[in-house]
């Protein structure tokens, strides 16, 4: 169950508290889920009072917030959201911080209870934590407790997710860390664990002998809009792969935990990160592909290059699309590939898990040369969350004439309530204590030790592949797809 | 003439399709049960292509659960614009009360929007099912690789081409370089398919085979516009009967057995129908098969050297754009022979 407490929102000023993290906790209280002792407390560098961020938090969560916004619901959470204004680095402001605490302690119910969301760049980690620890913020009181969540990115490599854990667990124990990846709180991943564990059909079905390869792909229409110099430094592989598909491919090919508890899961996800194929330069410039948007058109509009894009450099070599041919080194998935791709100003946006199966054997229908397409069970993360299965079906008529057919599930149109966003999810589990949807220390590090692999290739070879370039609304490179077709497979139509 | 896009449903804006679609059926309340087998694209060119279009996706939709994408382009156009419409076209089920729909996005790209296809296209797919692409427009010099590798069946219609050799080559052309292995649906093939099937049920029974196997000379009406149609024809027999091309003026076409034996091919411009008859004679005997008037069945007359004759009615089709999809769609797999008979077509057409 949630309990009452004080969340203290670091980065109260930026983008994700505004588009996500209050319209979240708006929502819980709208839905009855937020514990109503609850108090929000922004912690930002810009001069505000609590009534102007109040105002300035209830336009945003008008636009932001899926159930849009009651004045009633407001009303009750308003009077409890509070401002604080110091800069980050500043330690006189984590003492204030502290007594504006005790005193929200004293007057509501939060029993002493701290939530610490650090919606801040990676680089602000250490002053914050270190300036909590002397504060004493990061200590529990007795009968309560305090904990903290961190975005991403978490490191831009090993060494510096390295280094970051080191400041987080100087702080806190990592029992109090919630390491946050908003993919995590999606309904439909939440389900892949129900699909596979909750089912008697599926599970038999889940391994080499009769899974051709898996497919993950995460793709977006958007460019990198105004995010050009956090981009140049990420790329999409730090970006996306190392901590969302990578946590999508964990799910899928875990094997069944000996229970629900969050260490349980999280024990089978780091198994299968240790499981992942490490890659030789020799084997990234076989299995990896980047790419680059270049200009095209977008629902019918023109659009540039990265390279043209604001604050980008012009002789950029930064992947906005990346594909990948993985393997997983166990007895379930030898022999698997799994297929990752991700991309911006790609023609359809969308996050899915493809799961397809081998082939029919090559008789009766199945003519050698004229094969029929595969059983696919995709499971749809977003948008239009669900799961459809494609099969081969007999068309009606006197001849034998076969076509494949969708079965389909919609979240949406299934059950009339709406699916709750994800971080409304994943700040009501940390107000539970209930750490499973949040990344672990070994399995940060892990993902990192993957993907370094891929960026030392591609950064500190002699002879780095190249860098592709796709026209922004196609399906990525040519080179992409090549990957795919090398091995007979080809990738799936979104 | 203007087109009433009043017809083509809803404007929407194009980024916001996938969230407008799903608005209209939650509408409903679900009372609706939306169902797609294929992704049908049709592309055409000009105000009146679109209207005839639309009206021809409501009529197919009743046969065919699908999602279909409008796209009316105008080429020409001195400004660049781009607009979206969605629909939907819902029909009682047979089975009972229930509404079954199927959704349709329609565009209309202007000037140099026309180009914009293959995002169109990949876009607004619904995922893992076929794609039928039907291409209403002479083909572009270049087309984009992937739209290909999308495509499952690419319909077009031979006949409405000015120039159908340079055309088909292109398409060849674009085959070959980007190893796509979609099936080419010729809807001037498919208008001989109901005289192909009677023409070759006739050599079923042993009595008429040796007609067959002596051929001396096919005689083939066909009216003023339906020239391709009649080689396209032609080249069928060639392609089943393995014979090669000798000699060919404008109306008179000679081809060679294996066993160096040759027969002619006489074009007749006459009548109304696409191929209004088609008449093979040979020593053994003659077979004949004609449209009477303007019935949709074909009158076949089997006539052999040794005095029987045999008669039957067999259906013909039609020459309707929608029916010949339709045919086209039911017969799905791949033209094996089709292709073989464009060997020889291309050089006559």
């Amino acid at each position: 169950m949630p309990q009452p407490c004080n969340v203290v929102i670091f980065g109260a000023s930026g983008d994700l508290t505004f588009r996500k993290l209050i319209p979240a906790l708006y929502n819980l209280a709208a839905d009855g889920d937020l514990p109503p002792a609850t108090n929000i407390v922004g912690f930002a560098r810009r001069e505000k009072t609590d009534e102007s961020w109040r105002a300035e938090l209830k336009e945003t969560t008008a636009k932001c917030s899926r159930s849009g916004l009651s004045q009633e619901v407001w009303d009750s959470v308003a009077p409890r959201i509070f401002y604080h204004c110091s800069e980050f680095g500043n330690a006189a402001g984590y003492v204030s911080l502290a007594k504006r605490l005790d005193e929200l302690d004293a007057k509501t119910a939060t029993r002493g209870n701290r939530l610490f969301y650090l919606s801040v760049s990676p680089s602000d980690f250490e002053g914050i934590l270190t300036n909590l620890a002397a504060a004493g913020l990061n200590q529990s009181p007795v009968g309560g407790w305090t904990r903290v969540i961190v975005e991403k990115p978490f490191g831009t490599d090993l060494a510096s997710a390295h280094e970051l854990n080191e400041v987080v667990a100087r702080c806190f124990r990592e029992k109090e860390t919630y390491r946050i990846d908003h993919y995590l709180g999606k309904e439909t991943a939440q389900n892949i664990m129900v699909l596979r564990f909750a089912n008697g059909i599926f599970e038999p079905l889940w391994n080499h002998k009769y899974i051709d390869h898996v497919q993950i792909t995460a793709s977006e229409p958007l460019g990198v809009e105004q995010r050009g110099p956090y981009y140049e430094s990420s790329g999409a592989l730090r970006d996306m792969v190392q901590n969302h598909l990578l946590q999508l491919l964990c799910l899928t090919a875990m094997e069944p935990p000996t229970d629900l508890g969050a260490d349980s899961i999280r024990d089978e996800k780091v198994k299968v990160v240790r499981s992942l194929r490490q890659m030789t330069p020799e084997d990234v410039a076989k299995n990896v592909v980047r790419g680059q948007y270049a200009a095209g058109a977008i629902a019918g509009k023109e659009v540039k290059a990265y390279r043209d894009e604001d604050r980008v450099s012009p002789t950029s070599q930064t992947e906005t699309y990346v594909a990948l041919k993985v393997q997983v080194d166990n007895w379930r998935w030898a022999d698997v590939p799994f297929y990752i791709r991700v991309g911006k100003r790609l023609a359809k946006g969308g996050t899915e898990i493809a799961i397809q199966f081998k082939q029919a054997p090559s008789v009766l229908f199945n003519k050698p040369g004229e094969l029929l397409g595969p059983n696919v069970l995709v499971i749809r993360i977003q948008p239009d969350e669900g799961i459809s299965l494609r099969m081969q079906c007999k068309m009606p008529g006197n001849t034998i004439r076969i076509e494949p057919v969708k079965m389909d599930f919609h979240y949406g149109t299934s059950f009339g309530k709406a699916s709750p966003e994800a971080y409304e999810r994943l700040l009501l589990d940390s107000m539970s204590g209930d750490a499973t949807l949040f990344a672990r220390r070994d399995e940060v590090e892990g993902a990192w030790k993957f993907i370094d692999a891929i960026e030392d290739a591609w950064h500190k070879s002699d002879t780095p592949p190249p860098v592709c370039t796709y026209p922004s609304g196609s399906w990525g490179p040519q080179e992409a797809d090549e990957l795919l077709e090398r091995s007979g497979h080809a990738w799936r139509r979104m | 003439m203007a087109l009433d896009v009043a017809k083509l449903g809803t404007p929407v804006e194009i980024g916001q399709i996938g969230k407008e679609l799903k608005k209209l059926w939650e509408a409903d309340g679900g009372a609706a049960t939306r169902a797609s087998m294929i992704n049908f694209a049709v592309y055409c060119e000009g105000a009146d292509a679109g209207e005839r279009n639309n009206e021809f996706i409501v009529e197919f939709t009743r046969d065919h659960a699908c999602r279909a994408l409008l796209v009316i382009a105008e080429p020409r156009a001195p400004e660049m614009k781009i607009q979206a419409w969605i629909n939907a076209h819902c029909h009682l089920s047979r089975a009972g009360a229930k509404q079954i729909c199927c959704e349709q996005i329609s565009f209309m790209l202007e000037g140099r929007a026309s180009k914009l296809i293959p995002n169109i296209v990949f876009s607004n797919l619904d995922s893992d099912l076929p794609l039928v692409l039907w291409w209403q427009a002479d083909f572009p010099v270049r087309i984009d690789g992937q739209l290909l590798d999308w495509v499952d069946r690419l319909v077009f219609d031979s006949l409405k081409w000015a120039q159908p050799a340079k055309q088909l080559n292109r398409l060849l052309d674009w085959l070959e370089k980007s190893q796509s292995k979609l099936a080419m649906c010729d809807l001037n093939w498919t208008r001989s398919l109901h005289l192909r099937q009677a023409l070759a049920q006739m050599f079923d029974h042993p009595k008429n085979r040796p007609i067959l196997d002596d051929i001396t000379t096919v005689t083939i009406s066909h009216a003023p516009d339906f020239r391709s149609t009649a080689l396209l024809l032609v080249g069928w027999f060639a392609a089943q009967l393995k014979l090669e091309l000798r000699s060919y003026e404008s109306n008179a076409v000679i081809l060679a057995t294996e066993d160096d034996r040759e027969i002619s091919f006489d074009l007749v411009c006459d009548g109304t129908r696409s191929i209004g008859c088609c008449r093979i004679a040979s020593t053994h005997g003659t077979v004949e098969v004609a449209r009477a008037g303007e019935s949709d069945f074909f009158s076949v007359q089997v006539q052999l050297a040794d005095g029987h004759a045999f008669h039957h009615m067999l259906p013909g089709g039609n020459n309707r754009s929608t029916s010949l999809l339709k045919e086209e769609l039911a017969l799905g797999g791949r033209h094996r022979v089709y292709i073989k008979a464009l060997a020889l077509a291309k050089e006559l057409l």
